[in-house]
């Protein structure tokens, strides 16, 4: 059983140990078009993963979150649509301890959505190891990007979210030198890590990749003992205990994020990757040039064959200002 | 006094409420004339047509001065608790405490449309970074940093989870703007699992009952914050009386639209319609004077009812309304086009139904904000569009989409879906901005059209 999604906050060694096949997904744009889902107002992203959900084949299951409006919507749109089973996961937006009990509760309930497909309960001790393997494999990831030149960095995470053994043998520091800017926002759908190398090509460097596909959403390395001796709070703690998003409320845990990687990384601007109707990201791109004290391009992407000339043309032009 | 029912201009309601008061009859305080907010900026209500009954004065001047009536509060020390997003739920908690008058800031996405735009707020919004990509809520935004409208809440309560995502944003530039906002969590109602007990909320949906604990544990967190802003305890005998006094509202409103969405002749018009369930979220920061208000509309009702006098003509289309809009004028537009209001959904359906009081009280609340039909699945609010319209013999269902509004993309489209396969009848979506002006031939030809393809249909 193959289960695809594509939020980060979807512990794939839930599903592994339950006995299903993880897929992490970054939806090809050309797919919205399968969608049928209307497009005036309609986030290209989320209408891009309906259409890939509707195409998957037989076997397959989806699990959407609840961690926007739009994604929320389009999985009430899938099971319209399709037959295939699709979950919907309600990630909290809020941090108190009744959100993470929450978070667990709707961890068991997938769960026993998995089982009831064909999956199985795993025992303690079976997660703990899952839950190790995939810990290790995060490790070697990130140990790699640190060398990695930002696209294949960024590409190695997706085979690695796909649940395919990463390239990272001979892979060699080749970081690009230009004028240092961080990239944050939403997700990447696929081929879009291409706009790392626009960067490169207009003169920057990508020093940091925040957005929902790089390493800000990977979940943080579990403790060992705590893993051992409780599996499912410690997948807690490390998904929706750590990773900073923008549509946590209050969403202080991105600001400190932000705050920090910026100052670590050197960044001397920055982009915000979003898509058009996108409002988590817009509100936040709003307030990111104070809270970052730097230039920011606010770059709403359409997904639409085309306009990847005038996502190339306006990072020229905003490298060119920086310089 | 009894008028002839019809639709009047605004000198017209002025000049009748200056007769009311010539006459000797009894008003409250803040019943007056129209033109004093027009005076104000309010300058859209020159361009409205309006019921012709005391009733009607009544209610638009009550409205209309609810801003003065939280700074007279302010003044009088009263506690104000800012309630925003869940439309409806808080306000009942806020209002069962002494000294406290609660409010929707939301409420300011009307004041572009009553201004029409020279209130500034969506200018101020603009250079937030709050652009027309969003929904009209956005002048929220302005009002907090202009203070030119409501006062600044001494608590701000915001509901997070389920909730738009233009909302959300902004809430969350409200508090970086520093304004801090108690944060509760509204989940995503889902239905019960085979192996989980249902609880059944009000209107019919159903919900785990896990749901209904987490949300009752999350109000409680909002009863505290209101319990030490009011230095006084809300417990259980206060908050059943509360509940029942936010049912007294909802009793009303009940028979209100009964009578309104199935009478032959259109006992009152739509605009008037809009105004009045909107009281039931918020009680337009009186409760006590909202439950008067809609009593004087529902005798007029009552009144033209029994004498069958109709607003509008006998054979005007019945059309079902979904989401409010944001030019009001656009709810005279409808009966100018030969249309009537056969029920709505204004996005909180979960305000009107009555609150269960044979529960415990914050049991009873917490089933009712997981009522909500926004929270839910798109399906279940279209199932209960297909079942008020079929109770109030809708002819038609219109989608008034909301400018930017994150649900509105999908949503409208799947309610049409279920609509057209469970009811068969005509179902349009058109999108309304704040003020509509330029768009009114447009908006104008797609209502005549419905119009014509209900009465096409009634000869089949």
């Amino acid at each position: 059983m193959n289960v695809v999604y594509s939020s980060p906050f979807v512990p794939p060694e839930w599903i592994a140990a339950h006995g299903a096949r993880p897929e992490r997904i970054r939806p090809e744009s050309g797919a919205a078009t399968r969608s049928m889902a209307p497009v005036a107002g309609m986030c290209p992203y989320a209408r891009a993963m309906i259409g890939e959900v509707l195409a998957s084949h037989d076997g397959e299951v989806a699990v959407f979150t609840t961690t926007c409006d739009q994604m929320r919507r389009a999985a009430g749109w899938v099971a319209l649509e399709a037959p295939a089973p699709v979950f919907l996961f309600n990630v909290p937006a809020t941090h108190a301890t009744p959100a993470a009990r929450l978070y667990l509760d709707e961890l068991h309930r997938l769960g026993r959505f998995l089982a009831r497909l064909g999956g199985s309960e795993p025992s303690r001790d079976k997660l703990a190891a899952v839950s190790e393997s995939y810990d290790d494999r995060r490790r070697q990831l990130r140990d790699a990007l640190g060398i990695l030149a930002p696209r294949e960095a960024s590409e190695v995470i997706a085979e690695c979210d796909r649940n395919e053994r990463p390239r990272l043998q001979g892979a060699c520091c080749s970081l690009p030198h230009g004028i240092p800017v961080a990239v944050i926002g939403g997700p990447l759908m696929r081929g879009d890590a291409r706009v790392f190398d626009w960067i490169e090509e207009a003169g920057g460097a990508v020093v940091l990749d925040g957005t929902e596909s790089g390493a800000r959403t990977l979940p943080t390395p579990f403790d060992r003992r705590r893993l051992r001796d409780d599996p499912v709070l410690e997948i807690v703690d490390a998904y929706f205990g750590r990773i900073p998003d923008a549509f946590r409320r209050p969403d202080d845990a991105l600001v400190a994020w932000l705050r920090r990687e910026l100052a670590a990384s050197g960044a001397r601007a920055l982009i915000i990757w979003r898509y058009v109707w996108c409002d988590l990201w817009a509100a936040f791109a709003a307030r990111a040039g104070e809270l970052a004290g730097l230039p920011v391009l606010d770059l709403d992407v359409s997904g639409d064959e085309g306009a990847d000339r005038r996502t190339a043309n306006r990072l020229q032009a905003f490298l060119e200002v920086l310089r | 006094m009894n008028l002839p029912p019809e639709r009047i201009s605004m000198e017209e309601l002025d000049l009748l409420c200056e007769r009311r008061r010539a006459s000797g009859a009894s008003l409250p305080a803040y019943v007056g004339p129209l033109r004093r907010h027009v005076a104000e900026g309010d300058r859209r209500l020159l361009r409205l047509q309006y019921d012709a009954s005391p009733a009607a004065m009544r209610l638009w001047s009550f409205l209309l001065t609810e801003e003065e009536r939280l700074h007279a509060a302010r003044a009088a020390g009263v506690k104000i608790v800012g309630t925003m997003k869940d439309l409806g739920t808080v306000p009942v908690l806020a209002y069962a405490l002494p000294n406290v008058v609660a409010f929707y800031p939301d409420g300011a996405w009307w004041t572009p449309c009553l201004m029409e735009l020279s209130d500034g707020l969506f200018r101020i919004a603009q250079l937030l970074g709050f652009g027309e990509a969003f929904c009209p809520v956005r002048a929220m935004l302005g009002a907090f940093v202009n203070r030119a409208h409501f006062p600044i809440p001494d608590l701000l309560t915001c509901s997070a989870g389920a909730v738009c995502d233009d909302f959300s944003a902004i809430a969350q530039c409200v508090e970086s703007l520093g304004h801090p906002i108690l944060w509760w969590e509204i989940p995503h109602r889902r239905p019960p699992e085979p192996d989980e007990t249902a609880v059944e909320l009000p209107g019919g949906f159903s919900a785990p009952a896990s749901q209904v604990a987490f949300v009752r544990s999350e109000l409680d967190r909002v009863r505290s914050a209101l319990e030490v802003l009011a230095g006084a305890p809300l417990g259980a005998s206060e908050l059943a009386a509360g509940v029942a006094q936010a049912n007294r509202v909802r009793r009303s409103l009940a028979e209100l639209r009964r009578l309104a969405y199935t009478t032959e002749a259109c006992p009152m018009p739509a605009l008037e319609m809009l105004i009045a369930e909107m009281l039931a979220i918020h009680f337009c920061s009186d409760q006590a004077e909202t439950i008067r208000v809609l009593a004087d509309l529902t005798e007029e009702v009552r009144r033209r009812v029994k004498e069958k006098h109709g607003v509008l003509a006998e054979d005007a289309a019945r059309v079902f309304w979904v989401n409010p809009v944001a030019d009001l004028r656009v709810m005279n537009l409808l009966e100018d086009c030969g249309g009537r209001l056969a029920g709505t959904e204004f996005l909180f359906s979960h305000a009107l139904d009555p609150i269960p009081e044979d529960l415990p009280p914050m049991e009873a609340l917490a089933r009712m904000a997981l009522a909500d039909p926004m929270v839910g699945p798109s399906t279940d609010r279209a199932a209960r569009i297909v079942r008020d319209a079929r109770a109030f013999r809708a002819e038609a269902v219109l989608v008034s989409r909301i400018p930017g509004a994150s649900h509105c993309a999908l949503e409208g489209a799947v309610i049409a879906r279920v609509v057209r396969e469970e009811l068969a009848i005509p179902v349009v979506e058109m999108e309304v901005p704040p003020v509509a002006d330029s768009m009114m031939p447009t908006l104008r030809s797609q209502l005549e059209a419905l119009v014509e393809t209900v009465l096409e249909r009634r000869k089949r």
